[in-house]
């Protein structure tokens, strides 16, 4: 990184490329510099939860039952390398990380990773379904608002877009339960399986971000849409829904994908409740029982991997907001 | 600005068209993971749901209940509790002690493992010394004084004991009695059998999606004949709100370890049933009675447990879903004696005895609780408050509960805190293990008296004289008081009208004998 700083060219020399495309050494030198940055994240979120976990008490209590024996305890301690000095297990923990081996978990006498990998492709499936369920709402109702701003219309749907921010998702969760899954019987009320039982869930929790999204499109479009170019879009005579489409909604975009970016990542990562609520087998459950049972190895796994995928989300939207605007490069 | 760019309804579609692409995704995804709509075909499958996954399908490396459910249906265990939690043959089908330092099991002919390997002597060695061995870390501690197993015939094994251990029947009737398969564990390794467990039980294991279900099916040649259901499926619901809208919607058929607060929010569906069966976990107070104080008086000791209005605790903490106990010892048990009557409510003589012993205007003290037993706490709190002793609640997470609960301090937890404890060997001697004794783990009274009759009723075959302890130990236990004696809990469950089935006291899901009728 430190080598690719050196022999960048002057910052006068960038400014006059911004043209962006894969030969760009600017765009270059700024990936290298943000996957820089995630490393260096990554290593911190390391060692911080390496020793907050490490403060959290005993685990070796908690596995054995109350009137276990003194040798009994020792033994395990010893068994799971907790008596050796505090240095000794980072600096192990630290090696391990780099090959990819995160611990063995304490409860599940497994490597932790594979705990983790385990029941991410539940969690994947909530994420994606969520986020899909937030796109097909939030993308028309932002679309419909800004373009009838100030209308009944506008005014009713962004009334609908603050309820959905504002309503928890324990909560929505038990009332799709109670309408669809007990009354009605449309839907199991929970665990998984095939198509319908991702759709309560992926409802649930979806609804809160497809409110962000709708609200920030629908500011974005307003100001794009009252800018010159598409007054002369409009002037050549090209129908409403071209103009909006290919000019408005692609530079309005910007804003949008940054937040849709974050939005991923805490879908990912915020899906506890709902995971909870619905009894699915996700990532976000793991860590609430990693916790509960102080299996430090799978904490710290949990901890790790879950910042891991929310830095690597937010490296995506800044690499990609390079692409489609150069000029963020060099701020 | 004035100019609102007009949209036509024909034109939005358009425009939403681009986003529907979307919508079939989630299908595409799904597919290969999807099965048809569990709640479409119940059949002849019986759905259990409990809170909390099974930690691993290892029989020997684990020691709790949420892995017992499932397990229970998987393996057979030497000895049973019948539905009248009598101690009655599984695997063996007579036991008898060998002088003081060894049991006899005679065992079953005629039983197979789910993989075809015959059940005899040499598997009950196997299975035995597996879990005592130090190496497989078995957080299961009651068979530590087995030394080894010896094979005295095909079908006769002697359990050898280090010191005499009069229970060691009841011990292999749960968590230290399950039998595996020897040449299945020594060929495919302690992992894969984690995995893929094979037991002698009345369910075949199909398959575990961790936090999700475990599905098994019946096993056609079980020795006491195949079980009514086709299937067992025991799926993992953490929230009680929404495995009680499962049961509502037809989901499942049962669920599991109800809190009765919980089991309230059914209301009253005509054709679901909230069922209370009596369970054999105590509950009490701990008083620290050797750090000085007004604890170390034994007049205070009684007061306090005079100041309580146990019946009244009962009702409105926990709903009626509890039964009173005098000491710490459930009626169940062997060794409960029913001639010894629990402390009566009584305000005025807590006073007396306050100032008797030099407490007239009571009293501050302090009482911990897990924070799981928030309720009860504050309830106990706000009795003792009315005899003028003002005991501050002080609620602990339940993970640093327990490890405050077995430090080496014996006054981590301060000088009173509310803990329950479950011995489910069913035999006193495990309600009293940890806390009587001076030299044990959890006990906070120094008595040679309670000593002596501990060590008796440890190490004496004869039951009479085992009897004989146990009653001098809980008159002894009440008149010094060293605990608020409380209560022993009551297991609660939901059930639809199909499932026909009876719990008994261990409160395990052993569903071997249970049918499933029309709905």
């Amino acid at each position: 990184m430190t080598e690719g700083a050196a022999t960048a060219p002057p910052p006068t020399a960038r400014r006059v490329r911004t043209t962006g495309g894969i030969g760009d050494r600017a765009l270059w030198l700024f990936i290298g510099k943000r996957f820089g940055h995630t490393v260096l994240v990554l290593f911190l979120v390391a060692t911080v939860s390496f020793l907050l976990v490490r403060l959290s008490g005993d685990p070796v209590r908690q596995m054995l039952p109350p009137d276990a024996t003194l040798e009994q305890e020792n033994a395990l301690r010893a068994t799971l390398g907790l008596d050796r000095s505090l240095l000794d297990q980072y600096v192990s923990y630290m090696t391990g990380l780099v090959r990819f081996d995160l611990g063995q978990s304490l409860f599940y006498h497994r490597p932790a990773l594979d705990v983790i990998l385990e029941r991410l492709p539940a969690t994947l499936q909530l994420s994606v379904g969520a986020f899909v369920f937030a796109l097909v709402l939030a993308i028309p109702a932002g679309i419909v608002s800004a373009l009838r701003r100030g209308t009944s219309t506008d005014t009713s749907v962004m009334a609908a877009v603050l309820v959905g921010q504002s309503t928890p998702a324990f909560w929505v969760g038990i009332l799709l339960i109670l309408v669809f899954a007990v009354n009605l019987r449309w839907f199991p009320a929970s665990g998984m399986g095939g198509f319908a039982n991702l759709v309560l869930p992926s409802i649930t929790l979806g609804l809160y971000s497809s409110a962000i999204i709708a609200r920030l499109l629908r500011s974005s479009l307003i100001e794009v849409l009252g800018e010159d170019y598409i007054r002369t879009a409009r002037a050549k005579g090209l129908a409403t829904w071209k103009v909006v489409a290919s000019h408005g909604l692609r530079n309005a975009s910007l804003p949008v994908v940054t937040v849709i970016g974050l939005e991923v990542g805490s879908l990912l990562g915020g899906a506890i409740l709902t995971e909870q609520v619905f009894s699915w087998p996700g990532v976000g459950r793991l860590t609430i029982e990693a916790i509960t049972y102080r299996d430090y190895p799978l904490m710290q796994a949990t901890i790790l991997f879950l910042a891991a995928v929310f830095v690597l989300v937010n490296l995506l939207v800044d690499l990609s907001y390079a692409f489609l605007d150069p000029r963020v490069r060099l701020t | 600005m004035t100019d609102h760019p007009t949209l036509a309804r024909r034109d939005l579609l358009k425009i939403g068209g681009v986003t529907a692409f979307g919508v079939s995704m989630p299908g595409v995804l799904t597919a290969c993971a999807g099965d048809a709509n569990p709640a479409s075909e119940a059949g002849n499958e019986l759905r259990v749901s409990q809170a909390v996954d099974a930690t691993t399908l290892d029989p020997h490396k684990h020691g709790d209940l949420p892995s017992m459910h499932v397990l229970i249906n998987i393996f057979d265990t030497l000895t049973v509790r019948d539905t009248n939690d009598k101690l009655v043959g599984g695997l063996a089908t007579s036991w008898k002690p060998i002088g003081d330092k060894a049991w006899r099991f005679t065992l079953r002919k005629g039983v197979t493992f789910h993989n075809g390997e015959p059940f005899d002597a040499e598997a009950v060695k196997f299975s035995i010394e597996r879990l005592v061995d130090p190496k497989t870390q078995s957080p299961i501690v009651e068979l530590r004084y087995v030394t080894h197993v010896k094979v005295v015939d095909e079908y006769t094994a002697d359990l050898v004991t280090s010191e005499p251990d009069p229970i060691l029947p009841q011990k292999v009737s749960l968590f230290g009695g399950v039998i595996i398969p020897p040449k299945y564990v020594k060929e495919k390794g302690d992992a894969a059998f984690a995995e893929k467990p094979v037991g002698t039980g009345p369910f075949v294991f199909e398959r575990w999606k961790r936090d999700s279900e475990v599905s098994m099916k019946a096993n056609a040649k079980y020795w006491k004949g195949k079980p009514a259901v086709d299937r067992l499926v025991i799926k993992i619901m953490p929230d009680p709100s929404s495995s009680l809208a499962a049961l509502q919607s037809g989901q499942l058929d049962m669920v599991s370890g109800l809190t009765p607060d919980a089991a309230d929010q059914l209301g009253d569906a005509p054709d679901l049933k909230i069922v209370t069966s009596p369970g054999i976990r105590t509950f009490f107070v701990s008083l620290d009675t050797l750090s000085g104080g007004p604890l170390a008086k034994k007049e205070v000791r009684q007061a306090l447990n005079h100041a309580l209005d146990v019946p009244t605790l009962i009702k409105s903490v926990l709903n009626g879903a509890a039964q009173r106990t005098p000491t710490l010892i459930p009626r169940q048990a062997f060794g409960f004696d029913p001639a010894i009557e629990a402390f009566t409510h009584d305000l005025a003589k807590a006073k007396s005895l306050l100032t008797q012993a030099g407490y007239p205007n009571g009293f501050s003290t302090k009482l911990s609780a897990s924070s799981l037993d928030k309720d009860i706490a504050q309830a106990i709190s706000g009795q003792l408050e009315k005899a003028g002793v003002k005991a501050e609640v002080s609620l602990l997470d339940a993970a640093t509960f327990k490890s405050r609960l077995v430090s080496e301090n014996k006054a981590a937890l301060g000088p009173m805190y509310f803990s329950g404890n479950t011995g489910w060997t069913m035999d006193a001697e495990s309600n009293l293990q940890s806390f009587i004794r001076h030299d044990r783990r959890q006990s906070r009274w120094d008595d040679k008296e309670a000593d002596r009759l501990v060590d008796v009723e440890e190490q004496t075959i004869d039951s009479g004289d085992r009897k004989v302890a146990f009653r001098k130990l809980q008159e002894l236990m009440k008149d010094e008081a060293p605990f608020l004696y409380l209560w022993q809990t009551s297991n609660v469950y939901a059930r639809n009208n199909r499932l026909q089935w009876k719990m008994n006291a261990n409160g395990t899901l052993a569903f071997a004998d249970a049918k499933l009728g029309k709905a």
